[in-house]
């Protein structure tokens, strides 16, 4: 058993550490504060390679694993969660494409993705389905040699921006089986019936952006249909298989950064006549996070290095996904707690990373799924 | 146009509280974080661009233990194109002159047309490496260069001198500079760098394989007889004012007042 | 008697400061262990500066000659190795400068002698000498004690001794022939770059807010500059925040920037590197801003706030504000 990272892994976290904290701090505040960002930033990530290390060779990519991808996630949280969001979020339905897709829509979108060229989006959630993805109403419907869609939906990471989107739809209604009603299609966001807005008064990673949708009459060819027919909602779990280890990697990323702040502040800021390091219930505190931040990290490196060998275990990173999200979230807390008023504040970073790490525990599963699949995996 | 880039991994102690180990001969280095020196990081850089503009092949050298490999793929991850480790065995407690030696044996060999260093390292700052190789290898040198024009078998560079005064000079190629931080704007790692790297094999060699003996080298090649650290004595100048923020800058605000006669 | 030789240092006709820095020390060091002190001056037409030697030094050695006439690595290098060959000195001060930078490193590999650069302090036990560093960035002090040697070479860190060198001695004023130019390596000195045009005249200014590594990113200088418009100062910074162009390079106090002398000089996230230090050390009153109680700034500032700048500024501003 080796828990140390290769050298080139080491190279990729270096890399990433250097570009995202030599080019984030400066913008942060200004992103969080206007929620707005500057496609620049992605741009410039594009080119350096970071965006979607997991795509392969013959679409561009770099051909790495989800680890890799993991590894600049958690660099790019670390120095701040928005910007990292906003960044690393742009090929958010890759893993699909690649899992599923024809080789057509691989070759035309993927590259683009690896270029900085064209981001996807992946759109799942409805005003009246969350955690149930079975219950989504969105329709799309066979007219000769088109598929229609029509619905909405809600909380689309990058729905205002993305060039393609990935659209989980119910095919078939009265499919006995709730889990073989759906499909996955690739609908380019110019097509006419597609509409999105941007949606305003996030909490948190408020660079990244967030929007509704509405499918009115949008039409696509039957070649953008992803993969088969029905088979939508498993597509979807062995997506989140994939996408839930890059959650963990944010989560770990932010808490990292919550660690770091509460050090730096408490060695500095003196009260009763000495730092705040000094007391017993700071050092405490600053080991407890120390602990955690260690023990989810080797989770989510134990379930992305398992996915990458090819080894599919959705406990596992279920596991990796609830934990290190209730860390991120445990270890801001905290953070801001021994900033004392200061933390209230929104120039100081442990505030958005506060109010980023709520979401953790939200999207790409609750953590109340989470833990059903885990307890699944063990009652049956 | 081949370039040879001495480089060296030091560490970051911008931010470090530093401590000094019991015999007084060194800092303790295990919580440091370790990178290239800052000065040799634009050594690299300006090696890169100067391969890209005039073709040819950049060589990275450093001196150091295993862990010292990952400047040389950084190095190589920005752009050069192969690199040499002379493993420190031997080398422990050697000064300038000593280091200089073993480097001088490692690229003596290497056709080059540049060779370059950075101006000072970050932790001892002897500044004296890139001048004495210069020296060994009988070449024309510029040290603290903030700029270069290659020119038809010589080069002219900028020098900075103090009072925001710069000199130009020029020499026959081949030529060694040492560089000054600012003179470019050093790139980031690209993963498309470390890939290539894949594919190049670090040399490896040693005090041993250089035929350098031990008198040339180490502590007893060195010039220096001992060595004893010390923190230097903490504010001694300073008064350090203390109380609310609010009541620190009421001090300050009668102290820039009664000192700078601001109304 | 064993002689300190010291190569004086000047640039367009003028000696420069470091020249009477490494005087004093070699006095001083002389004084304590019976060695004279020789003054070298290389150069070409340089009559009007040997007589601003003399006073400080027993014996000046002049070597003229049209190569000598602006400093070139090639010319001094033989020059120099001349002057040590014929006076066998113990020691060989230089100037850790641009010059000196330039100059003792390749001197120690030619003529095989040891070298210490950046010293700051120097003693002299039983003919074994003892020199003070500052190493990783003034956070440590290296005291080394180096083998025995009949000569050592030695580079001075520029303000670590005083300039006012006292004028008492009368010294000779010898002249030495230059060697004949064999060795030169084709180096050619072509001219200097002056700095391009200043917006601002820092060195005239009284009160100086200075912004250093610690301001963050250029997004923060606002807040720094509306304290210095809140109490009439000018804005002015060091090395780093020039290298990353956030202020211009004319802004720059420190030994590649300019040297100033206000009557207070606010450092904030100025970490206080010696070539920051060189360059405002004598200002009257020095307060320092820095998160870090251990930067080097605070051993020569008068007053420290050990403190996130960007929580002190507003503050600061305020109280002026206010008025």
């Amino acid at each position: 058993m080796d828990f140390a990272l290769s050298k080139e892994q080491r190279d990729i976290v270096r890399a990433a550490r250097k570009f995202a904290s030599g080019e984030f701090p400066d913008r942060a505040l200004e992103f969080d504060r206007d929620e707005t960002f500057d496609l620049d930033l992605w741009r410039r990530a594009c080119e350096l390679g970071f965006a979607g290390v997991f795509i392969d060779q013959a679409y561009n990519g770099a051909g790495m694993g989800y680890l890799e991808h993991c590894l600049i996630t958690e660099e790019f949280w670390a120095a701040d969660p928005g910007i990292g969001q906003a960044i690393i979020s742009c090929t958010f339905g890759s893993e699909l494409l690649l899992l599923f897709g024809s080789e057509d829509q691989k070759q035309l979108i993927l590259p683009q993705l690896v270029a900085g060229k064209a981001m996807i989006a992946t759109a799942i959630t409805e005003p009246d389905a969350g955690s149930d993805v079975t219950m989504v109403a969105t329709a799309a419907v066979r007219h000769g040699d088109e598929w229609v869609i029509n619905g909405s939906k809600m909380f689309t990471t990058n729905g205002s921006l993305a060039t393609y989107i990935l659209f989980f739809c119910r095919t078939d209604p009265h499919n006995p089986s709730r889990h073989a009603r759906h499909s996955f299609f690739l609908v380019p966001t110019d097509t006419p019936g597609f509409k999105s807005k941007k949606i305003h008064g996030k909490m948190g990673i408020r660079a990244s952006d967030t929007a509704e949708i509405s499918l009115s009459n949008v039409r696509v060819p039957l070649t953008n249909l992803v993969g088969e027919e029905g088979a939508g909602f498993h597509q979807l779990m062995a997506f989140f298989d994939r996408t839930r280890l890059h959650i963990c990697a944010q989560a770990v990323g932010l808490a990292r950064a919550a660690l770091e702040e509460s050090i730096r502040h408490t060695k500095e800021r003196s009260q009763f006549g000495a730092p705040l390091a000094s007391f017993q219930v700071t050092q405490f505190k600053i080991a407890e996070m120390a602990t955690r931040i260690r023990a989810a990290k080797n989770l989510y490196y134990e379930a992305a290095s398992s996915v990458d060998q090819g080894t599919i275990d959705p406990a596992l990173i279920a596991m990796a996904k609830w934990f290190s999200a209730e860390v991120a979230l445990q270890c801001a807390d905290e953070a801001v707690q021994m900033h004392g008023g200061y933390g209230y504040i929104d120039e100081y970073k442990v505030n958005r990373l506060y109010r980023a790490a709520k979401l953790l525990e939200i999207y790409e599963g609750t953590k109340e799924m989470e833990k059903t699949i885990i307890a699944r995996s063990l009652l049956g | 146009m081949n370039i040879v880039v001495c480089v060296k991994q030091v560490p970051e102690v911008t931010d470090a509280e530093l401590e000094i180990n019991k015999e007084g001969a060194e800092i303790l280095k295990e919580d440091l974080e370790f990178d290239i020196n800052e000065w040799d990081n634009y050594a690299v850089e300006e090696a890169v661009r100067i391969k890209e503009a005039h073709h040819g092949k950049v060589t990275v050298v450093t001196l150091g233990d295993e862990d010292c490999a990952d400047v040389l793929r950084t190095a190589l991850a920005m752009g050069a194109d192969e690199a040499i480790r002379i493993d420190e065995q031997g080398f422990e407690f050697s000064d300038a002159a000593g280091i200089a030696q073993g480097l001088y044996r490692a690229v003596r060999d290497v056709p080059f047309d540049l060779l370059l260093t950075g101006a000072q390292g970050s932790d001892d700052g002897w500044a004296q490496v890139g001048l004495t190789l210069a020296e060994l290898l009988g070449i024309p040198y510029a040290s603290l260069v903030v700029g270069v024009e290659i020119g038809e078998g010589t080069i002219t560079v900028h020098r900075e001198l103090e009072s925001n005064t710069q000199e130009k000079v020029d020499m026959p190629l081949p030529a060694a500079l040492t560089i000054q931080t600012g003179i470019n704007n050093p790139r980031y790692v690209s993963i498309m760098g470390i890939q290539k790297v894949r594919r190049i094999e670090i040399k490896e060699t040693d005090s041993e394989e250089l035929g350098l003996s031990e008198a040339e080298i180490g502590s007893q090649g060195s010039r220096v007889d001992s060595q004893k650290l010390s923190l230097p004595p903490v504010g001694e100048g300073a008064d350090i004012l203390t109380g609310s923020l609010d009541e620190i800058c009421e001090k300050t605000a009668q102290i820039i007042r009664d000192k700078g006669g601001v109304m | 008697m064993d002689e300190i030789l010291v190569l004086a240092e000047h640039r367009q006709g003028e000696l420069r400061d470091i020249t009477f820095e490494m005087l004093f020390a070699a006095n001083t060091l002389g004084k304590e262990n019976d060695l004279a002190t020789a003054a070298l001056l290389l150069g070409h037409e340089t009559s009007g500066l040997s007589g601003k030697l003399k006073g400080a030094c027993d014996r000046v050695l002049v070597m003229e000659d049209p190569e000598l006439a602006h400093y070139n690595a090639d010319q001094y290098l033989m020059a120099l190795e001349t002057a040590i060959k014929d006076r066998k000195p113990l020691l060989t001060l230089i100037g850790h400068t641009a010059i000196g930078m330039d100059l003792a490193p390749a001197m120690a590999a030619r003529l095989s002698l040891p070298l210490v650069t950046d010293c700051v302090d120097l003693s002299l036990e039983e003919g074994r000498l003892g020199v003070l560093r500052q190493i990783y960035g003034g956070k440590i002090n290296a005291q080394l004690a180096m083998k025995p040697s009949d000569h050592y070479l030695i580079s001075l860190r520029t303000g670590a001794f005083d300039a006012e060198v006292e004028q008492g001695k009368s010294g000779d004023v010898e002249t030495i022939p230059a060697p004949a130019w064999t060795n030169l390596r084709g180096r050619q000195f072509l001219g200097y770059v002056e700095a391009e045009l200043e917006d601002v005249d820092i060195a005239a200014a009284d009160i100086l807010v200075s912004i250093g590594r610690g301001i963050g990113k250029p997004e923060n200088i606002p807040l720094a500059q509306e304290f210095a418009d809140a109490i009439g100062a000018t804005l002015s910074c060091s090395r780093p925040v020039a290298d990353e162009e956030w202020l211009p390079k004319s802004r720059q106090v420190g030994t590649s920037g300019k040297t100033v002398r206000p009557k207070v000089y606010i450092a904030l996230g100025i970490s206080g590197a010696y070539q920051h230090q060189a360059g405002m050390k004598n200002a009257d009153t020095i307060i320092a801003v820095n998160k870090d109680p251990m930067a080097p700034i605070f051993a020569i500032a008068h007053y420290g706030i050990v403190d996130d700048l960007a929580q002190v500024l507003p503050v600061l501003t305020e109280h002026f504000a206010k008025k």
